[in-house]
């Protein structure tokens, strides 16, 4: 495992049954600091459960979940997370729901909310401070769920198909809008998603799952240079890494013709 | 330009169908030879109202205050109530056959009760107006606390959020919209309900004891006039609501925080 000696993420043999179905079957990884993490696999592989325990909204049955090599097991708010639904306060503005973790507290004070409008601003939202969210468009409004996360200073973020709902066009702009942000704020990202030309395309490592039971088959290196340009969703690596992927997800369902996917 | 063009003609086509009633009313009247007894022109109606002018004002005064004051009563009581069933299992199930059985009840029935046991004052129309909004506003609030995403729960108990902030910030915002709708509804019935109170305990002077007064009489311009201020009153507690609505929920008039409210970024730098 190419992880450093203190990963800035860590599944410890973490374990997740309900009932007699074995959700997730005893699973380590490692993420380094400011690295960016994707996870794909069919329906049923487990990696929503994987999200839930990360997320720390969810109690694993067994095994640990470290962050800086703190046990977090369980713990809600440790890291950042965000949905497909952008989940936005329909009541609030947009600057009062990227500040929305400082006005939970009632600290959302001059300060937390200049910060916010900084984050609009730098990010493509600084004409819609002041607008209610129903006024924006589904690219807009997942900018501001993540600015919203952005805002909660948490190292780690975990991100659950944020572009799934949005349409082709906007998705590819909204994923290269994603790295630019991710190299500006230096966070750790985990992605789970899909869409593997959405994982390639992104990702510094491909964590590629596999259902019955919900199990990490494999971890893809993406060695693709960066910043990495349109132009590298066509090259000869990334149809390499792609075609690699497909093979380990459609392995053991021949039914499915990979040449569709 | 075309804005103000548009509130116009809002504004036009209510009076041009008042107009139309009013017309048509005294043609009625004159063509078929109504009796007088029978059915008033507008211009007696018009005439009556103006002779027994500080009587039917200050009756409009009584019921709007009966109105106003038991409309909050039961507004607020059935607020309450609706948190208190959305926060706990066993409060729902005791409090919810409560609700339906007052619910079953004809408000003229409670209402003649209410009599023996409030007397003839203020205090048995109020639980009568009250009676009328409690049950609208507990269902649409309930509903309101019900549909709250459970992932929002999710993620702002994950940002840190206690049970007081949850329901401030997140359950509290969103029964607003169900619960103006139970308003709306209520508003024009709670003003009947005044009107059925002051029918049986009718010493309080409102316009639904003038109404009884006048028809009694065989008053009939005066029955009118009456049920001219009634529907008045009706309007009245309708816009009323509105305009409660208008203020406290400016996400769902508009695309943008209003300008004076604290929400609201101003920008020094201008950019």
């Amino acid at each position: 495992m190419t992880a450093a000696a203190s990963p800035k993420l860590a599944l410890h043999a973490v374990t997740q049954r309900f009932g007699e179905t074995l959700a997730l079957s005893p699973t380590d990884l490692a993420v380094r600091a400011g690295e960016f993490v994707s996870v794909v696999g069919p329906s049923g592989c487990g990696k929503s459960t994987m999200f839930n325990i990360i997320a720390g909204v969810l109690q694993p049955s067994g095994g640990r979940v470290l962050i800086d090599g703190r046990d977090v097991t369980g713990r809600a708010g440790e890291v950042g997370y965000m949905l497909q639904k952008d989940l936005l306060l329909p009541w609030r503005t947009v600057l009062d729901n990227i500040v929305l973790g400082a006005l939970l507290k009632g600290k959302a004070g001059p300060k937390e909310r200049a910060e916010g409008v900084a984050l609009a601003r730098r990010y493509g939202l600084g004409d819609f401070i002041n607008h209610y969210p129903s006024a924006l468009s589904g690219g807009m409004r997942q900018r501001a769920a993540l600015m919203r996360t952005l805002a909660m200073h948490r190292d780690v973020l975990l991100l659950d198909e944020p572009f799934g709902a949005l349409d082709s066009q906007t998705r590819f702009a909204m994923q290269q809008w994603l790295l630019s942000v991710w190299e500006r704020e230096q966070r750790t990202i985990v992605f789970v998603t899909h869409d593997i030309d959405e994982a390639v395309f992104l990702s510094d490592r491909v964590v590629v799952m596999s259902p019955r039971p919900g199990r990490i088959r494999e971890i893809i290196e993406v060695p693709i240079p960066r910043p990495r340009p349109v132009s590298a969703l066509t090259s000869p690596l990334f149809s390499t890494i792609k075609q690699r992927i497909i093979d380990l997800i459609y392995e053991n369902s021949p039914a499915l013709e990979p040449a569709h996917v | 330009m075309s804005d103000r063009h548009a509130l116009l003609l809002r504004l036009v086509y209510p009076l041009v169908a008042l107009i139309l009633v009013i017309a048509g009313w005294a043609l009625a009247v004159d063509v078929f030879e109504i009796p007088r007894y029978v059915m008033p022109s507008p211009m007696d109606v018009a005439n009556h109202i103006a002779d027994d002018w500080p009587a039917l004002v200050k009756g409009f005064g009584q019921t709007f205050m009966e109105f106003l004051l038991g409309f909050l009563a039961g507004a607020i009581a059935g607020f309450v109530f609706a948190v208190l069933m959305d926060a706990s299992r066993p409060v729902r199930g005791i409090l919810y056959p409560i609700l339906i059985t007052s619910q079953a009840i004809p408000i003229v029935a409670i209402s003649a009760a209410l009599t023996i046991w409030l007397g003839f004052g203020l205090a048995p129309k109020l639980v009568i107006v009250a009676l009328v909004v409690f049950f609208p506003v507990v269902v649409n609030v309930l509903d309101g606390l019900a549909s709250v995403d459970k992932d929002i729960i999710n993620l702002v108990r994950s940002m840190g959020a206690s049970r007081f902030s949850i329901f401030r910030h997140v359950k509290l915002p969103a029964t607003y919209t169900p619960l103006f709708s139970a308003l709306k509804l209520s508003a024009t019935f709670s003003v009947t309900g005044a009107v059925i109170a002051e029918w049986t305990a009718s010493t309080s002077g409102g316009i639904g004891a003038y109404l009884l007064q006048a028809n009694s009489r065989l008053n009939t311009a005066g029955t009118f006039a009456a049920i001219v201020f009634l529907a008045l009153l009706g309007l009245v507690s309708f816009l009323l609501v509105i305009a409660a609505e208008y203020w406290l929920t400016p996400w769902r008039s508009g695309s943008k925080a209003r300008r004076w409210s604290s929400s609201y970024w101003k920008d020094e730098t201008g950019g």
